[in-house]
């Protein structure tokens, strides 16, 4: 008997489109692919009406402003839905404009506030005379070692749920906390791209890991050979954040 | 002015030591004497200045090519577009105390550049080529860029020339209130998408409803329409078509001109139909811009070639539109092929390399002629990561960091297996690739006639 397909779901491809999110979607497909399991990739565009109850997983990425706040009125008209199947576990991985969009409210930096989905407890604030966080960045989390990537934002985000991780290199989710990112229910929050998954397998599988638990299909993951994915994570942080290199070696070391 | 001299002494040593150098001696001249461009802006009768995201430096060329036909020029060369750059371009064609030989300068102007320098110069004609996604980190995000070309735009009383097929230019004729003449490819050319690509106009940006297309050209540049208001594709002042080899040149009341294209490709058929169409606009007679064309040298990485054990073709790629398009031509070349791709990440390349996932590399998992790929430069790693992903197989896939090792590599498989090679590379890595090929070149040359001999 056939397997039933994984669904992701990219919301509005066209409007957050800002940082490659092609990228992550491209590895999540793969993985999945590459381990025998029949993938979907829903693109929902702003013409279209999300069906949060057909989705295994859900991808938010980031735009600017404009487009972002375009986003955000188009989801608030679903948010009950949305909200409903997040409770059930329905998995959303939301990086940066995403990220921003699941808290209160985000400030502009001319002081308007774009309110956002309220699924978690979280705002963020953008003050016209602070400059953008724009750098490499590391992360080390718990659950899936350290996670590398590029940050830039403006805004300045706090919540009051566990962090993603903490910041090893970079600014984070403030730039002074030390912490990045946002873990509740199946939610993963970040500002880390780059694109976020193709140097991150680790985090990719944990993702699709939640997906495949809350699609009711094995959620047991056969290893790949991830021999350029490791070696592209050593040249990165050798070339660009050597003061990460040890990290890197314990998380080997663990694994 | 102090800065001035010291400017010419190091221009003098650099010419010395055999060296062209295109910023630093504007660089310490700027921070001695600030006032420098406005001095040389006084002295200028007309600047005819270009900017825009893609093309802007092969337009520029070709631009001041066709106005040298007429008069001595002063223009800054190989991309040198900031304002070191440009203060160099006129200490180049000044006297040692300051006074330039020149009254007309065409400059190629950096789009974050122009709100510094706009006030300065007197620019009578303003070339905006296109705009795209650029590099984010240095620009921050989209938006930023059309605020920084607007403010810019408003320190000057230039007419503008435009490229009407961009809406994002067409945004910037209808919002900063200077006179605006638009160009544009023939309505009967445009073609409809073949597959999903990103764009960055998708959007009414004066009422904010989605456009509709109804043909493209390439990246966003088409036929478009908002829904929901009457912003739509002005009818083009000066109209191309690609014919052949040639762009045929139309403007309202008089006959066609059908130009050589000294570089191909589309995306170069429109550098072409912006420099004609700036050129008409200050009035220069169809021989000047026949005589332009053909006086034209293409710079390096603009499909430079070499004929090496293997024939080899170097391109520039920097951002997803413009990566896109050279894509296009790789896999067209019906031949076996192997391609080097180097991909750096200093300020010149743009620091965040997300873009590369935005390009259409998964083209080159389609081509059944493409033979292995070497990466190299300082994010070679990521660039075999984004083909492994693109579903190019790994075996085909090879990582060498080094630049001058990867190339050998690319030029010993290709020449071993009968194929042609490509060279892809990033800003920072097109010059060390270009001299590391011609020196190879001159090595090959003058080995030529001991491979010969066995030939007879
Ligand atoms: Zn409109």
């Amino acid at each position: 008997m056939r397997r039933k397909a994984l669904c992701i779901a990219h919301l509005y491809p066209e409007l957050l489109n800002l940082y490659a999110d092609r990228g992550n979607i491209a590895v999540l497909q793969r993985r999945l692919e590459w381990r025998g399991f029949e993938v979907e990739v829903v693109r929902v565009t702003h013409s279209e009406t999300p069906q949060f109850s057909r989705y295994h997983l859900v991808l938010l990425g980031g735009g600017s402003d404009r487009e972002q706040a375009i986003v955000a009125e188009k989801l608030r008209a679903c948010a009950p839905e949305f909200r409903s199947a997040v409770q059930n576990g329905l998995p959303v991985l939301a990086i940066c404009g995403g990220y921003q969009l699941l808290g209160e409210y985000y400030q502009l930096p001319s002081g308007e506030k774009v309110p956002g989905l309220g699924l978690v407890d979280m705002v963020t604030e953008a003050r016209p005379d602070a400059p953008r966080l724009i750098g490499n960045i590391a992360v080390w989390s718990e659950e899936v070692g350290v996670i590398v990537g590029f940050e830039n934002h403006g805004g300045r985000t706090r919540h009051g749920h566990r962090p993603l991780g903490r910041v090893l290199h970079g600014h984070g989710n403030d730039g002074v906390s030390g912490q990045e990112g946002l873990r509740h229910l199946n939610i993963w929050g970040t500002y880390v791209h780059g694109p976020l998954l193709p140097k991150n397998p680790a985090l990719a599988d944990a993702v699709l890991r939640d997906a495949l638990g809350y699609a009711h299909l094995p959620e047991q993951l056969e290893p790949l050979n991830d021999r350029l994915e490791q070696e592209a994570r050593t040249a990165f942080v050798s070339l660009r954040m050597e003061d990460v290199a040890p990290m890197l070696r314990t998380e080997a070391e663990l694994r | 002015m102090l800065g001035i001299w010291i400017g010419k002494l190091i221009l003098w040593v650099l010419r010395l030591g055999g060296r062209d150098a295109t910023s630093l001696p504007g660089k310490v001249a700027l921070r001695i004497s600030p006032g420098l461009i406005r001095h040389f802006g006084r002295q200028v009768k007309q600047v005819i200045a270009v900017t825009g995201t893609n093309g802007k430096t092969t337009t520029t060329s070709l631009l001041a090519s066709m106005v040298a036909e007429r008069e001595p020029v002063v223009t800054n060369h190989k991309g040198a577009n900031l304002a070191q750059g440009i203060a160099t371009a006129f200490l180049r064609s000044s006297s040692w105390t300051g006074r330039l030989r020149t009254i007309t300068a065409v400059l190629e102007i950096d789009e974050a550049t122009l709100p510094a320098v706009a006030s300065d110069l007197p620019i009578g004609v303003l070339v905006v080529t296109n705009v795209f996604r650029d590099q984010l980190d240095r620009y921050g995000e989209l938006d930023g860029t059309l605020a920084k070309l607007l403010d810019g735009i408003r320190k000057t009383q230039a007419t503008l020339v435009l490229n009407g097929d961009d809406p994002l230019c067409r945004y910037l004729g209808l919002r900063s209130a200077r006179n605006a003449v638009y160009y544009g490819m023939s309505r009967e050319t445009a073609r409809s998408p073949r597959r999903e690509q990103m764009r960055d106009g998708q959007f009414c940006l004066m009422c904010g409803r989605p456009l509709r297309y109804d043909g493209f050209w390439y990246g966003q540049l088409g036929l478009y329409a908002c829904e929901g208001c009457d912003f739509v594709r002005p009818h083009p002042a000066f109209q191309g078509a690609l014919e052949g080899g040639f762009l045929r040149f139309a403007e309202e009341g008089l006959p066609a001109l059908l130009l050589d294209l000294p570089v191909s490709g589309l995306y170069n058929a429109y550098n072409v139909l912006a420099a004609a169409s700036a050129a008409r606009a200050i009035g220069l007679p169809a021989e000047a811009i026949h005589a332009g064309l053909r006086a034209y040298q293409p710079p390096e990485g603009r499909m430079q070639r070499f004929y090496l054990e293997a024939p080899v073709t170097l391109h520039l790629i920097k951002n997803p539109t413009g990566c896109d398009s050279v894509l296009d031509t790789v896999v067209s070349d019906g031949r076996h092929k192997v391609l080097v791709i180097g991909i750096n990440d200093l300020a010149a390349d743009g620091r965040d390399v997300s873009w590369l996932w935005d390009a259409d590399f998964e083209l080159l998992a389609e081509d059944p002629r493409l033979t292995s790929v070497v990466t190299t430069g300082l994010r070679a790693h990521d660039m075999a990561l984004r083909l492994k992903y693109a579903g190019l197989l790994e075996a085909k896939i090879r990582v060498e960091p080094d630049l001058g090792a990867a190339l050998h590599e690319g030029l010993s498989q290709s020449s071993s297996t009968g194929a042609v090679m490509h060279a892809l590379v990033t800003y920072t890595l097109l010059h060390p690739a270009a001299r590391w090929l011609s020196e190879r070149r001159d090595e090959h040359a003058s080995q030529g006639p001991l491979y010969r001999t066995s030939v007879s």
